[in-house]
Order: C-alpha cells, then sequence, then structure tokens
C-alpha cells in the first residue's frame, strides 16, 4: 500500500459486504481525511447503512445473530484501518473505545430514560473532567435540551431526539463520529439548525465527521468530501464544490 | 490475496418444483411429497414395529405433538405464547369426564362435545387476555391452569383432589392408535394448511406482525385473535379429552405443567415458523424423556441441558436446519 495510512482518519480498501448471497457493499474504498467532514449520499438500498454498520462493528453482532438463528449468513471482506489499525474484525464497544462512535438511524434513544440519563450514558468512556466539558459542550450545541433535562426522552419531538442521540454520540469522546441518516424525518428548519450544530462540531472539536443521508441539499453546504453511492458501490466522489458542479449529481441527488 | 465465501444455493430440484415443472418427473413430485409421506409412513407404521409397552407411548407421544401443534400455531403464527396448554387439556378432559360420568354418554359423543364444549369455554375465560401480547399472554395465561387446580382442590369440585374416575376406557388396540394418529396428521396438515394457504392464516401471520396495521386494514383484532384461540382450544381440548378417556379417570393431574412446557421445550428444539418443527420436537422430547425414566427425576437434567443447548446455540431448531440442507446447498466461491 503506498498510501501512509496515518493520514487519514479512516481508510477503507476493498471493502465488500454479503447479505448471505445478496451484495450489499461492492468493492468500496474510502479515505475518510483527519479532521473533516465526509458525506455518503445515496438512495435507499444503496448500502449507506450498511457501510456505517460495518465502520461502527455492528455488523459483528448482526451476523453473530442470524447464524444463531439460522438465518442470513453476513460476510464481509477488505481492509479497515483506523489510524493505521486494522479493525476489520474489532468487536463494536472494542471500536468505540477507539473512537469510532456511531449515532444510530432512527435516533435509538433510551425513551424511557430522562434526557440527562441518556447523556449520561453516553458518557462510560470519558472521565468525570470529559463528562463535564462536553456536557456543557453538548448543552451549548443544543440549549432546547438544558429546559428538557428531566423529561422522559420517549416524550420529546424527533427534531430534540436526534439531538439528543447526537448529544450521546458526542458524550462518548469520538474521535470519529458516524451520524447515519441524522436528518431523517426533519422539518427543513429543524434540518438547517441540526447540520449547523454538526459543523458546529466539526470546528470547535476538530472531530472528523461521516455523516450518510438521502437526501444530500441541507448537508450539502458542510461537507468536505463527499461519495455517491449505488447499488453498493462508489459512482462519484469528490469535493463539495466539484459534485455541486455535476450536472448528473445535482438532479439525482440533490433534488433540484 | 484471494478471498472465498460460502454461498448458498437451491438445489435445481427446488426450483423446478416451486414452478408448473413440480409435476414434470417423478423425481420433483417426490422431492415436494417425500418428506410429508416420510412423515405419514413413519407414524403409520410406529404401532405396527414397536413393543407393546411403547405402542402406549404413542398414544401420550401423539396427545403431547397435539398440544405442541396448538402451541406452535399460536405462538409462531398469532404472536399468542400460550403457555396455558394445561388449561384446554384440564377443561377438555374435565367436560368430557363429566359428560360421560354424570350424564352417561358414552365416549364417541363426549370427546367430540369436549372438544368444542371446551374450546368454546377456553375462549371465553381467554378473552379479556387477548388484547396482551407476547411475554404478558404468556404470564397470564400460564396462570390459568395454576388457579385451576387450586380452585378445584380448595372447593371440592369435580370431585376435587380424587378426581372423577370409572370413566369409559379407549383401548390400547391397533383402532385407537391409528385414530389419534391420524387425528395428528390431519391436524398437523390442517393447520399448516391453514396459515400457509387460506386467507385467515394470512391475517394470522398479519396480527403476529403488526396488530395496528391489522386494524388499519379494517379487521377486528380481537375477534381474529378468539378464532385463532379457539382453533388452539379445540385441538388441546381434544387431546385433554383423548387423554381422559385414555387412562379413565380424569384429575388435577390433567392440568398440570408439563402440559405447558413440553409443548414450548418442543417448539424449541424442533424450530419455529413452520407447524412441523413442533411436531418433529415432540417425537424425539417424549420418547427420550420415556426412554430417561430409570433416571428418575435426574431426567429433568438431561431435559433443561438439551433445551439450554437449543436456545443459545442452536436457536434455529432441528427442523429448520434439515429443512435449509434439503433445500440448498453451499459451495465455495471467490469474492
Amino acid at each position: 500500500m503506498s498510501v501512509k495510512t496515518t493520514d487519514y482518519s479512516l481508510l477503507i480498501n476493498n471493502l465488500m459486504l454479503f447479505y448471505e448471497n445478496a451484495l450489499a457493499i461492492n468493492n468500496i474504498s474510502l479515505k475518510i481525511e483527519e479532521g473533516k467532514i465526509t458525506g455518503v449520499f445515496g438512495a435507499n438500498s444503496a448500502g449507506k447503512s450498511s457501510l456505517m454498520h460495518t465502520i461502527s462493528g455492528i455488523i459483528l453482532d448482526m451476523a453473530k445473530k442470524e447464524k444463531m438463528k439460522g438465518g442470513e449468513r453476513i460476510t464481509w471482506f477488505g481492509e479497515m484501518l483506523f489510524k493505521g489499525e486494522d479493525i476489520i474484525n474489532l468487536p463494536p464497544h472494542k471500536r468505540a473505545r477507539l473512537g469510532i462512535v456511531l449515532c444510530p438511524e432512527r435516533r435509538q434513544i433510551f425513551s424511557e430514560s430522562s434526557v440527562l440519563e441518556n447523556l449520561m450514558i453516553g458518557s462510560y468512556l470519558a472521565n468525570s473532567s470529559q463528562t463535564k466539558e462536553t456536557l456543557d459542550f453538548v448543552f451549548e450545541l443544543f440549549p432546547e435540551l438544558v429546559k428538557l433535562k428531566n423529561r422522559e426522552a420517549g416524550f420529546l419531538s424527533g427534531g430534540e431526539q436526534q439531538m439528543l442521540a447526537t448529544g450521546r454520540a458526542l458524550m462518548a469522546q469520538p474521535k470519529l463520529l458516524l451520524l447515519d441518516e441524522p436528518l431523517l424525518g426533519l422539518a427543513p428548519s429543524v434540518e438547517q439548525r441540526l447540520s449547523r450544530a454538526i459543523q458546529d462540531i466539526n470546528k470547535h472539536t476538530g472531530i472528523t465527521i461521516i455523516i450518510s443521508e438521502q437526501y444530500a441539499r441541507p448537508l450539502f453546504p458542510i461537507i468536505d468530501y463527499g461519495y455517491l453511492l449505488e447499488n453498493g458501490g462508489v459512482v462519484m466522489e469528490g469535493t463539495s464544490k466539484e459534485l455541486m458542479d455535476n450536472p448528473d449529481v445535482i438532479g439525482a441527488y440533490f433534488g433540484i | 490475496m484471494q478471498d472465498k465465501r460460502k454461498e448458498r444455493i437451491d438445489r435445481g430440484v427446488k426450483v423446478r418444483s416451486d414452478t408448473i415443472y413440480a409435476i414434470s418427473s417423478m423425481k420433483e413430485i417426490m422431492y415436494l411429497i417425500g418428506p410429508r409421506m416420510g412423515l405419514v409412513l413413519f407414524l403409520l407404521a410406529l404401532p405396527l414395529v414397536l413393543p407393546i409397552y411403547w405402542q402406549k407411548v404413542v398414544s401420550i407421544t401423539a396427545v403431547y405433538a397435539l398440544l405442541a401443534v396448538s402451541f406452535g400455531f399460536l405462538s409462531s403464527y398469532v404472536g399468542l405464547v400460550n403457555l396455558g396448554g394445561a388449561l384446554f387439556v384440564g377443561v377438555g378432559g374435565y367436560i368430557s369426564g363429566l359428560l360421560n360420568s354424570a350424564y352417561g354418554l358414552p365416549l364417541y359423543i363426549s370427546i367430540p362435545a369436549a372438544t368444542l364444549l371446551g374450546a368454546l369455554f377456553c375462549t371465553l375465560v381467554l378473552l379479556p387476555c387477548l388484547p396482551l401480547r407476547g411475554i404478558y399472554f404468556a404470564i397470564v395465561s400460564f396462570v390459568y391452569p395454576l388457579a385451576a387446580v387450586r380452585i378445584i382442590s380448595a372447593t371440592g369440585a369435580f370431585g376435587g383432589t380424587d378426581g372423577i374416575a370409572g370413566l369409559d376406557m379407549i383401548g390400547s388396540g391397533y383402532g385407537s392408535q391409528y385414530f389419534i394418529i391420524v387425528t395428528l396428521l390431519l391436524v398437523t396438515f390442517g393447520v399448516s394448511r391453514l396459515v400457509s394457504a387460506e386467507d385467515i392464516g394470512l391475517i394470522f401471520r398479519g396480527v403476529k406482525d403488526n396488530e395496528q396495521a391489522i386494524k388499519a386494514s379494517g379487521l377486528n383484532l380481537t375477534m381474529y385473535k378468539a378464532v385463532a384461540v379457539f382453533i388452539g382450544a379445540l385441538i388441546g381440548s381434544f387431546a385433554g379429552a383423548w387423554l381422559a378417556h385414555l387412562y379413565g379417570w380424569v384429575g388435577m393431574s390433567l392440568m398440570a405443567t408439563d402440559f405447558s412446557i413440553l409443548p414450548l421445550a418442543a417448539t424449541v428444539v424442533g424450530g419455529t415458523s413452520t407447524i412441523y418443527g413442533p411436531l418433529v420436537g415432540t417425537l424425539l422430547l417424549v420418547p427420550i424423556s420415556e426412554a430417561l425414566r430409570d433416571f428418575g427425576t435426574l431426567r429433568i437434567v438431561f431435559y433443561s441441558v438439551a433445551m439450554v443447548f437449543f436456545v443459545v446455540f442452536w436457536t434455529e431448531g432441528l427442523l429448520i436446519y434439515i429443512k435449509r440442507k434439503y433445500e440448498q446447498f453451499e459451495r465455495w466461491v471467490r469474492v
């Protein structure tokens, strides 16, 4: 490999993922630069969520569960280097300790715990001073959550839940933050609000962020580099400007 | 580096027999009906080849198998995990026993009557619990037979702890053995067809998947659940009535927890998501537990270990595994 692996936060080489005989990720290679925001865009079934699951390691759990049930076998091949270390077969909790933190699709908050408890559960990997600092940062980022601190999280609105989920992921002191469809089902104004917050996270903490989303437009101004997926493969990649100037991309993915 | 992965492919004969080519040759026809014929022939041959002692086990096994089919139907296809199999057995048994001893009805009337009345009674008492789902329904239904036993022993109703003795007996000849085996086969194939090929089976599976969507489709959820419980209770009550006349005696032991738990164990071992899984599970478990009778209570340990093994390491169950091997083969392919 000629690329110096340490230049990148995450380096994925020739990743393939099978759900039984169905190819979900077809020979994808990604280079995620340190401290940048990378977007992964594509329609349903493009392989975005599978990719996020593979990076966060959840796929190992899913494979185990399916194997026990005798259901679909999930197999994957390829190389995934996080700060120069191959993590392709590392279980998800160990990846979280390395700093790869997933903010899952559909938020997946602990709906019967309070907002504050949700955030504290996220902070198991942090020491107490980090926790305090990050908590302040999260409340600064999402002032709405301060008022709702003691509210049961299940009663929050969709937008507030997404803020909570993002905040919870931040509490785990990520070095690489994976946001799986953070704008799912949100009003345009809340979309704006969240994408600005994501940008702030990146600016203030320097955390590397990968966002997957179907509708790229609201995220478009904040990403540094983007990949377009189709049927499990990368069909196009480039900086946000390059993608924006491509007429095919505009028609197909940005919904103009 | 050459990566390889194991690929599962449907066998050619499976693909052909999914379509009109199923009747194109003897091979395809045999592929389809072979396993079912195997089951039928195996069960029909049992009374002929087994020694006398084991012939008695056949009847008991068939009764348990009926309960397992009822449990499998309710849990895998309607989403009602019914741990109250003993209630069905007890109610069926007691009704048949009463009709036979108090009213002098012959057993060929009392058993069918008990089947119907028992199913009606069970459906009525379970009606208030039907909004419950999953573990909650399991808990409540589990409590019913336990409560019934306490009520009977406390009030002394229906002979109290002594039960009702001196009922007409079913002989243990070939006639009765074949009757219960054929009934078992009819029930199994009937339920299997009901859930896979009939409209109401589609609704049942919908009830399991998503109750809200069923309501949104304009279907009366409680009614369909009640119908499902009625079908399950029909099978269970028949098993109970049969058992009562097999022993010539009805008592509180007809509400024993065995009748609730063994179907669950059989389903775990045989595999969910087909009706045949619980059946195959029972055909394995009951004879094994009978063979281990010499070990006394220690056989519970063997039993439990087998169950834990299946739950933890082989969740799919035997039949699903066999079915997959029957339909598919594996080969290595280059990625």
